[in-house]
């Protein structure tokens, strides 16, 4: 190790000032005999002497001897590279890199055995850690992180010193102690490694914790004295009976038991005419007459006696089934177990923050796509079938308009405007056209905005195809804020957080501090009245839905950032919208917040419990929310008095 | 009473003579008698429309009469489809299993055989165990009693929750859309035991009746999708008319005034709710098998949507406005996808109709709820002026 060492520090020193014009031929020449036959023991001269030259043609050199491509002219003993094109055998010079024609020269192959060729590549390793390219550093790191081995311990360890890029150094160190923690020579350095290692919360760390603690299954008679034991296991709880037997059988500890294929398979090998075991072929659909053809079989000693299930029980409890950690100091194994114990507690923590984090930007997702449907249904009680299709207008528009502006960032800027212009323009002609005449047939609006619909996303579909839009976004926005290795959250959701936050905001200025605000609430608790004051219930109505719609527009930019923008992804996001307003409270900005929350955090919390099937955590979730109308039927946020009459 | 019950329906003499008599002329003019002149696959579609005239009465029940909009009676037809659906599958798939296992030497057991069929049916999704829901699909009874019975007991016990807390008017329509998009995700699963997305399918090749050819089949069918069509129309028509019509029609008009007057509306509406349920779950039952095959899309919400649009656009209130709409729209809807509307060339853009369709029927919907509430079985009301 100490060699390998300091031939890294010397090759590092000689690179720097390559004080020997030497060519690389000359320093074969040196050791012909040892470059054309190497072994084991003599390899490590030429190795020394090719690092310390310092050559930069030495590391081709060195893969190619590697791969077996160097060959020795039988006529002056020099060593060229061989290359075949088109059938014909070519020698490359190996320091000039010039095409010689091998012609019908005599040529000797030099064949490197395979101790000689780990020799080699260990040297390799070396050249590359040290490369003065970065990129040939990082990937030499990446490759030893991939498939950690003993031998690369001591490069890794002395390319630390002489690595300029911090922070490569700091990948260098760390994984240094991770092959620390695995190969090191006594039992403290290792444990002194674990205990550096125990606060990092990354994969591959607990990868290599893992590889330490990792375990042999074995069964014997009684525990075994020595071996550092890791856990008895318990038949029943820990392995099952089944199981258990099935390793006695493997450990040749216990006669195979037959299964039913084999008796089926048995049975049919000693088929005598119409009879099997004295039983008529006719009589062997099922179990029991099968089992006892075999058994009269096993009698006349043609197939191996079936294992009864006494049998198995007793010779499953006469054996004691235990892990074994396949590393044998326990005190590594301790500070390993400690460690991950350590690490483990902190993922969960930093998971359940994770969690969190997604099912807030689920929420905001939740609210963005609901928010518009707040003012719309939530205020006015229009029911609009068709607000999802206006979230899907608003991020065709954010498409069409990433067509003709190709910075992106300038494109959302113009996007947002234009979406919120488009449908508002969208909602305030629906209102005018549709929905107006339907005021006080609430069910039938349904039916026609269902209409408008159907009609818009297939107008959608005429128009934009089928495939999936992309809606980029601007570059500032790629990525994710890393707070450690588990959590992270992407700067889109962030920003679709804040844009939540900030309609939220904006939604509640408009209704509670403005005039146009002043007049939609009179307008949505007492028409009549309002007019009388001097309202114009039209005006208002047509200015509301106007609003609602064309926040869905925004909030359709901001979704189409998210996912992608299909035709059909408004409906996706119809039913929870209006679960969300209805959940959350109608005619109430606050129970929509409220009703995004709840429907968000449980979502993800279902998706935390079943990760595998986010189908069913939807399907539960809207089953619950079902149950929760039962009993909240005016929703989290309840309006008390008269605004809340129907 | 049954004097009264006519006189006071004249509407069900003449439905149910034109359904007879259709019914006749489409038999006589199939493949059975050698006519011909109607293809078998158009009796599947004409025994389908059948079906999907039955579950729009339903549906007209229940939203026309009673006021409720339910959003989910398509997820109770798709309950129907299913539960016949797992016979049909089991059934076929045994017969299947059980010849081929008969050219082995050994007779199988029994478990031999359930692992077969299990591997056929659930091969696609990865697994040979039968669920749990599938323990009777073998009993042809049981899975009969299943059609009625599921729908019946999900809309008892969901419409019982619903009108016990007075969840009303938009509120309902999207709970139950809410049910049903459950349902359709559910059913999307690839461990609902259902298949998932393959959904069940091979459904038209009726077990017992290999020999039979399908034109013998459809025709079958055809007829039982008629009488079906019949019984429910004169059994609706029987309710709506009465004591028991005038209080649901009542609700739908002014709930609370029929509250006061003493009558517990929520038994009457979870009466008409769960009944309907029914009548959906047996259209569902008779139209799958024609269709051949039923996944989970076939739930999915819009399909309720597209049942209301259908009564919406053939009159609601009225029985016979519901089977002109579902045959007018889905037989126009199958001739304007299927390519049979001739493409409309407008010099700079050629309209094909089989992409703008769905534009169309989306706004003519919307005329239709804007200026012809009553729909096309408005229309009649213009040509039999009731003596006042």
């Amino acid at each position: 190790m100490f060699r390998l060492f300091s031939l890294a520090v010397s090759f590092w020193l000689l690179l720097s000032s390559s004080l020997f014009a030497q060519s690389l031929q000359d320093i074969l020449q040196t050791h012909a005999a040892e470059v054309a036959k190497p072994s084991r023991s003599s390899v490590s001269v030429v190795l020394d002497d090719l690092v310390a030259s310092g050559l930069p043609q030495a590391l081709p050199f060195l893969e190619a001897w590697r791969d077996r491509e160097i060959v020795q002219r039988e006529s002056d003993g020099l060593f060229f590279r061989s290359t075949e094109t088109a059938g014909e055998v070519q020698l490359l010079d190996l320091d000039s890199g010039e095409m010689i024609a091998a012609g019908d020269q005599d040529l000797q192959k030099v064949r490197p055995n395979g101790g000689v060729r780990r020799a080699i590549g260990d040297a390799l390793v070396q050249f590359q850690l040290s490369d003065p390219d970065i990129i040939k550093r990082q990937a030499a790191v990446d490759a030893i992180a991939r498939s950690m081995d003993a031998s690369q311990l001591g490069p890794l360890q002395a390319s630390v010193a002489g690595e300029t890029d911090a922070n490569l150094k700091r990948v260098k160190q760390r994984l240094a102690g991770m092959l620390v923690a695995t190969f090191g020579e006594t039992p403290q350095d290792r444990i002194a490694a674990i205990e550096e290692l125990s606060g990092d919360l990354s994969v591959d760390t607990r990868a290599v914790l893992n590889t330490i603690l990792a375990t042999n299954s074995a069964v014997s008679e009684t525990l075994p004295e020595e071996g550092n034991l890791a856990k008895v296991l318990t038949i029943g709880e820990d392995i099952s009976p089944e199981d258990a037997y099935s390793r006695l059988v493997a450990e040749n500890l216990a006669p195979a038991p037959v299964s039913k294929v084999a008796i089926r398979d048995a049975l049919l090998a000693h088929m005598d005419g119409g009879s099997v075991g004295g039983v008529p072929v006719s009589e062997l659909g099922s179990d029991v007459t099968r089992a006892r053809a075999y058994d009269r079989l096993a009698e006349d000693g043609l197939v191996p006696p079936r294992v009864s299930e006494a049998a198995r029980t007793e010779a499953v409890a006469a054996h004691k089934f235990y892990l074994e950690y396949v590393e044998s100091d326990p005190s590594v194994t301790d500070a390993a177990r400690a460690a991950l114990n350590g690490i483990e507690t902190s993922v969960a923590l930093s998971q359940t923050v994770d969690l969190g984090l997604d099912a807030l930007s689920l929420a905001s997702i939740y609210f963005l796509a609901a928010i518009g449907l707040a003012i719309t249904f939530g205020v006015m009680g229009v029911i609009n079938m068709a607000h999802g299709e206006f979230i899907m207008m608003g991020a065709y528009t954010g498409y069409v308009v990433q067509q003709f502006v190709p910075d992106y960032t300038v494109s959302i800027i113009i996007a947002l405007p234009l979406a919120f212009a488009i449908t508002f323009a969208a909602g305030v002609a629906m209102e005018r056209l549709v929905i107006r005449h339907l005021y006080h047939r609430p069910l039938e609006t349904l039916l026609a905005t269902f209409g408008i619909s159907i009609a818009l996303q297939q107008l959608a579909k005429n128009i934009f195809g089928t495939q999936a839009r992309p809606l980029t976004s601007p570059e500032w926005l790629d990525g994710a804020l890393v707070f450690n290795d588990v959590i992270a959250i992407s700067y889109i959701r962030i920003a679709i957080f804040v844009l939540a936050l900030l309609f939220l905001m904006v939604i509640l200025f408009v209704l509670k501090r403005t005039r146009l605000g002043l007049e939609v609430r009179a307008v949505t608790q007492n028409p009549g009245m309002a007019a009388s004051m001097g309202i114009n219930p039209d005006r208002i109505n047509m200015m509301t839905f106007g609003l609602g719609s064309g926040i869905a527009g925004i909030a359709g930019v901001a979704i189409g950032l998210y996912a992608k923008v299909t035709s059909e992804m408004g409906a996706d996001y119809i039913v929870q919208s209006f679960m969300t307003v209805v959940v959350g409270g109608v005619g109430n900005v606050w129970g929509t917040l409220a009703g995004a929350s709840l429907i968000g955090f449980l979502q993800k919390g279902i998706e935390w419990l079943n990760p595998s099937n986010t189908l069913a955590a939807q399907t539960y979730m809207i089953l619950f929310i079902i149950l929760f109308i039962q009993f909240r039927p005016k929703g989290i946020v309840a309006l008390k008095g008269r605004a809340a009459a129907d | 009473m049954r004097k009264t019950f006519l006189s006071q329906n004249p509407s069900v003499l003449i439905f149910i003579a034109l359904l007879a008599v259709f019914t006749i002329v489409v038999t006589l003019l199939s493949e059975v008698t050698g006519v011909g002149l109607i293809s078998t696959s158009f009796v599947k579609t004409l025994g389908k429309t059948l079906c999907l005239s039955l579950v729009a009465i339903a549906m007209d029940v229940v939203w026309g009469y009673c006021g409720i909009l339910s959003l989910g009676h398509f997820a109770f037809f798709g309950i129907g489809g299913y539960a016949i659906g797992m016979w049909l599958m089991y059934a076929r798939t045994e017969g299947i299993v059980m010849t081929s296992l008969a050219s082995q030497p050994l007779p199988p057991t029994p478990a031999e055989i359930s692992d077969a069929i299990g591997n056929q049916i659930f091969g696609v999704v990865g697994s040979s165990e039968f669920p749990l829901i599938w323990a009777f699909a073998d009993n042809l009874f049981v899975q009969l009693l299943m059609v009625v019975l599921v729908p019946g007991l999900l809309a008892l016990v969901f419409g019982w929750l619903a009108f016990r807390s007075r969840v009303t008017g938009v509120y309902l329509s999207i709970l139950t859309q809410a049910m049903t998009l459950a349902l359709a995700l559910y059913l999307f699963q690839n461990d609902s035991g259902l298949r998932g997305n393959n959904g069940l399918s091979g459904l038209q090749n009726i077990p017992g009746f290999e020999e039979t050819s399908q034109a013998k089949v459809s025709i079958a069918f055809f007829i039982a999708s008629a009488f079906a069509l019949g019984a429910a129309y004169i059994g609706f028509a029987w309710i709506v008319s009465g004591k028991m019509g005038s209080i649901v029609q009542g609700i739908r008009d002014n709930e609370a005034r029929v509250r006061f007057l003493g009558y517990h509306v929520e038994s009457y509406k979870l009466f008409i709710f769960t009944t309907t349920a029914v009548a959906a779950g047996i259209a569902g039952a008779l139209y799958y098998p024609q269709a051949g095959i039923i996944n989970p899309g076939e739930v999915a919400p819009i399909a309720s949507i597209y049942l209301a649009v259908w009564v919406a656009i053939g009159g609601r209130g009225r029985l016979y406005g519901a089977v002109i709409g579902a045959v007018f729209v889905s037989l126009l809807s199958s001739w304007f996808t299927g390519g049979g509307a001739p493409n409309v060339n407008l010099g700079f853009y050629t309209i094909q109709w089989t992409d703008w369709w769905l534009v169309l029927l989306g706004m003519s919907f919307v005329a239709v709820t804007l200026y012809f509430p009553k729909g096309i079985g408005g229309l009649f009301d213009y040509l039999v002026r009731k003596p006042s």
